[in-house]
């Protein structure tokens, strides 16, 4: 301890003496690639642990290691938002979990987890859908961090941000740090909504995901993986009824286990296990203790530098794969010209002549950077096919069958949402 | 089908798997990259950690959670004030004045009671001098910013005895980080590669030859015509193309065009996939299978010259010196074949009966391969299987002691040209170390910093900007040990071990450089 000295600087009454002396070597002092801006000493170790408010967005995989670290290096008011209860499969990473927390939600027992172990933190859980919060309560963050395994939450939280940017405001610019991992690959990235690229500029980096074509699967099964999407997308709906399938309930994998089985059995194919049958229904990610730890560090240690400019933080994107050594690459990921969410200008695309309505919306449905599930279509005017309400979606589906250049003319808007995405896609059409 | 369903129902409910219990439910997640034998060899492992600061605990975290045998951290001191404040397995101030091994190891031991933890508060420095055979007892040994005394003397302990475990040496200071591992020899069958074996559609296997050239694709219907697997068109189409071509295959670029214009003709419209699937794939007809280049090379091993004793020969040695005899010996002089088939384009029976064709070709050449290994030694049938499907992908890795980069004067020239920014991390964490000797106690300058490093590369040598970039961090912050660069290597570091354990995936080759500034990794030497 001979380098230190007391610090009254940003304590509480809940800080003993020496309690930052590892964390506060680096906000005392520059280093040569610290910005001129950093004010080192007590403005910055006040602000990060009297006035910085983050949010975490996920207490699983990579939420349990972001809050720890979080709480650690000195934010001190954290709130997390999570939807999920606690499962056994869990507990090979989830930290803060222990077996008799099983069925728990995942947000309240990590926040007490954190407050117990780290005194003075204060961890604020939300029990629920990040979509339960409106603008107002994401604008009280300075800054937000993302450990989610869903493409879809992401995007919802990435243009929720965006779209609550005010030029004449610059608190309303919030960084957003987003981590994700599978098995030994992982990445962690730094949005800074409408200067940086977004997550939507980057849509078509994520992985199709593995789709069998349905006449597979009813006619011609030849791999394992086939059989299971024949048990549980066939023959779960004819033998259940309304009953609605639950990954999460081992019965119905066993269920699903003994039909998939029964009918590799009969067509010689070989390899359906518990295991598979499982990964393929639930979509299971593999996910290990280390990976998260790797990402969700690199995550809090950018926020951190943000929060306290004590270093240059990342501009803008890391990737990792583990399998083979220790291989990164870190590179400024660009904005995207016709972002639909930051780039604020139509897209313009072409399509034949010939293509119906539903076409088109099979289209939008497939392609990387769009990926629009259960789009509703329209036109300035009026609506081309609309998913909802029950009425308006009779009344629009005769359309689906029509020509999209018997409704838009050349050159033509049509605007696209959908239920799962907080903004709307403006197209310009054009025919070939 | 229909009339066998009934005995079909029967034999699938004796064989069917009931649902996983409660440990491979737990481990799922993981089983799903290691199985079950990397899980066994977690489980049978003991790992000795050499502090538990705030790294350490970080690195065992991640090898308690999935599941290790055993670990005990060996560390005498006392929890400080600012060791409380950086460790998330100490209870903050409840723990300040405790053992810090004995409170690391009650509250690493919580989150998995299916692993054994053992505190031992004992000093380094009198192990070393009474029980040295002691850290032998070990699988692996990870050290955090040991003492350069005790780590020398530690490296050469290890690196004097060719059974000895590997040791995790890491270094870190402030946002700036490194590890290496320091191993005699490292063998892996599972690396988990992403290059799939050869079909062998260039040589194609006489039972796969003879009924591909047996296909008459004018007597087929539009269902089987459309039905028919890729493999046998591209092997069909290769047969007819050199009989024309005095037995060689499409050579030119012309060549190979017009040859795949040739498969495109076969279609009979432009719904059937495997055609187009045949035409995407036509390159295997002329990528020449042979034995790959960076398995030929294990071949020349030192392991299989006569002179290595046969009987003190580790399994997989065996297993590689039949496997060298076989490419030698065997036509077509390739790798064993094995029955993984990727999906294609195909109804279920002629899939089948591929893929059928493929197991029994592999299962010959399996029983021919096991006619290679030594009779005297007795090696499971499932480590046979498992090195043949993964024979395309095998490794052997020899490690280097610590400290021998530097005094390879060429590596290291070539490191500094091609990774200024890391080699200066990598000199300067090795500076700082050598200062804690020279000068305990003393707040390293940038000047002394630069003169370590000078001393450690030879007076003279030109160093890059790079190097006042990674002084100046150390002068910064020397001792400080953050949250977020523990979290990181801890991650880190717990993988590469994972792997030396599993003897599954690829480890590290050389120095893992962490800059958690620019957030960049790079590997050296």
């Amino acid at each position: 301890m001979s380098l230190s000295a007391a610090q009254p600087n940003g304590t509480s009454p809940s800080d003993w003496q020496d309690r930052y002396w590892h964390v506060d070597q680096v906000l005392e002092k520059p280093g040569p690639r610290t910005d001129p801006s950093f004010l080192a000493g007590r403005e910055v170790q006040e602000f990060l642990r009297d006035k910085c408010k983050i949010l975490v967005i996920g207490a699983g995989g990579l939420g349990c290691e972001i809050l720890a670290n979080l709480a650690l290096t000195g934010f001190k008011d954290i709130h997390v938002i999570d939807m999920d209860t606690i499962d056994v499969s869990n507990l090979n990473r989830q930290f803060l979990f222990r077996p008799a927390d099983v069925g728990k939600p995942k947000a309240i027992v990590a926040a007490e987890f954190i407050m117990n172990r780290v005194p003075g933190v204060i961890v604020t859980p939300y029990y629920g859908k990040i979509q339960d919060k409106d603008h107002e309560y994401y604008m009280q963050f300075n800054l937000v961090i993302c450990g989610l395994d869903s493409v879809e939450a992401r995007r919802w939280i990435n243009a929720t941000l965006v779209s609550m940017v005010d030029s004449d405001n610059p608190e309303s610019l919030k960084p957003l740090i987003d981590g994700g991992t599978e098995g030994f690959k992982g990445q962690a990235r730094v949005i800074l909504p409408t200067i940086t690229s977004c997550y939507e500029c980057s849509l078509d980096m994520l992985n199709k995901p593995t789709t069998f074509p349905i006449c597979t699967i009813a006619n011609t099964p030849r791999l394992p993986e086939h059989c299971i999407e024949w048990a549980s997308v066939l023959e779960w709906p004819k033998v259940h009824g309304d009953q609605k399938l639950d990954t999460d309930d081992p019965e119905h994998i066993s269920w699903l286990y003994g039909v998939a089985f029964k009918r590799a059995k009969e067509f010689n194919i070989e390899g359906v296990t518990w295991s598979l049958t499982q990964g393929v229904v639930k979509n299971v990610i593999p996910a290990i203790a280390s990976t998260n730890a790797v990402i969700a560090a690199a995550c809090c240690n950018e926020a951190f530098k943000i929060a306290t400019s004590s270093a240059a933080y990342l501009n803008n994107y890391f990737m990792l794969i583990g399998t083979d050594g220790v291989y990164s690459y870190t590179f400024e990921h660009e904005k995207r010209e016709h972002c639909p969410v930051c780039g604020g200008e139509a897209l313009e695309i072409s399509i034949n002549h010939d293509w119906t309505v539903e076409q088109l919306m099979e289209m939008l449905t497939e392609k990387q950077d769009i990926q629009i599930k259960k789009p509703s279509l329209s036109t300035p005017l009026k609506p081309i096919y609309f998913q909802q309400p029950p009425q308006l979606e009779k009344n629009t589906r005769p359309n689906l069958e029509k020509k999209v250049s018997d409704l838009v003319a050349a050159g033509g808007e049509v605007t696209v949402t959908s239920t799962t995405l907080p903004f709307s896609l403006s197209l310009i059409i054009n025919y070939t | 089908m229909v009339d066998t369903e009934s005995q079909d129902i029967e034999t699938a409910t004796t064989t069917l798997q009931s649902a996983p219990d409660a440990k491979t439910r737990r481990y799922d997640r993981q089983l799903r990259l290691w199985a079950a034998t990397g899980q066994a060899a977690l489980e049978l492992s003991r790992i000795l950690v050499l502090s538990s600061d705030a790294t350490s605990t970080s690195i065992l975290k991640n090898l308690v959670l999935p599941g290790i045998g055993h670990f005990t951290i060996l560390d005498d001191a006392r929890v400080s004030p600012a060791d409380a404040g950086n460790n998330f397995f100490l209870e903050g101030p409840r723990s300040i004045g405790k053992s810090r091994a004995e409170e690391a190891v009650r509250l690493l031991l919580e989150m998995n009671d299916g692993v054994q933890g053992v505190a031992d508060t004992r000093s380094f420095d009198s192990i070393m001098d009474t029980d040295k055979d002691w850290f032998s007892s070990f699988t692996l040994i990870i050290s955090h910013n040991l003492h350069p005394t005790r780590l020398d003397k530690l490296s050469n302990l290890l690196s004097s005895n060719s059974s000895a475990p590997p040791l995790i040496i890491v270094r870190s200071s402030a946002f700036l980080a490194e590890f290496f591992i320091q191993f005699h020899e490292h063998t892996i069958i599972e690396s988990h590669s992403e290059t799939a074996p050869s079909l062998r559609i260039d040589k194609p296997f006489p039972a796969l030859l003879q009924h591909a050239l047996s296909l008459d694709y004018e007597k087929m219907d539009s269902t089987e015509h459309g039905h028919t697997p890729y493999v046998y068109i591209l092997v069909k189409a290769m047969e007819g193309w050199k009989k024309s071509h005095g037995g060689n295959p499409p050579k030119t670029t012309d060549e190979r065009k017009e040859f795949k214009k040739g498969i495109l003709a076969l279609q009979r419209n432009i719904d059937e996939e495997n055609f187009e699937e045949a035409e995407a794939q036509a390159y295997r007809c002329w990528a020449e299978t042979k034995v790959p280049s960076e398995i030929a090379q294990l071949f020349n091993d030192p392991a299989l010259e006569p002179a290595a004793h046969a009987q003190s020969r580790q399994p997989f040695f065996h297993l590689l010196a039949a496997l060298k005899r076989f490419t030698e010996e065997v036509e077509p002089h390739t790798l064993p074949l094995t029955s993984t088939l990727p999906d294609m384009k195909a109804d279920t029976t002629s899939y089948i009966h591929l893929q059928r064709l493929y197991k029994a070709r592999a299962e010959e050449e399996k029983a021919i391969f096991q006619t290679f290994l030594d009779k005297n030694v007795d090696i499971d049938e499932d480590v046979i299987d498992l090195f043949l499907k993964n024979a395309h992908g095998l490794q052997v890795l020899r490690g280097r002691r610590w400290g021998e980069f530097e005094r390879d004067t060429d590596a290291f020239s070539g490191a500094l040209a091609s990774y200024p920014k890391e080699t200066c991390i990598h000199l300067a964490l090795s500076a700082l170390a050598n200062l804690t000797v020279k000068q305990p106690g003393v707040a390293p300058t940038a000047e002394a910093l630069r003169g370590e490093v000078l001393a450690i590369v030879g007076q003279g040598t030109e160093l890059p900007d790079a190097l006042d970039e990674a002084i100046g961090e150390l002068e910064r912050a020397p001792a400080a040990e953050l949250p977020n660069t523990a979290a990181l290597l801890g991650g880190l570091v717990a993988q590469e071990a994972i792997k030396m354990i599993t003897k599954q995936y690829v480890p590290i080759k050389g120095y893992a450089v962490i800059d958690l500034i620019d957030t960049t990794t790079a590997t050296l030497g």
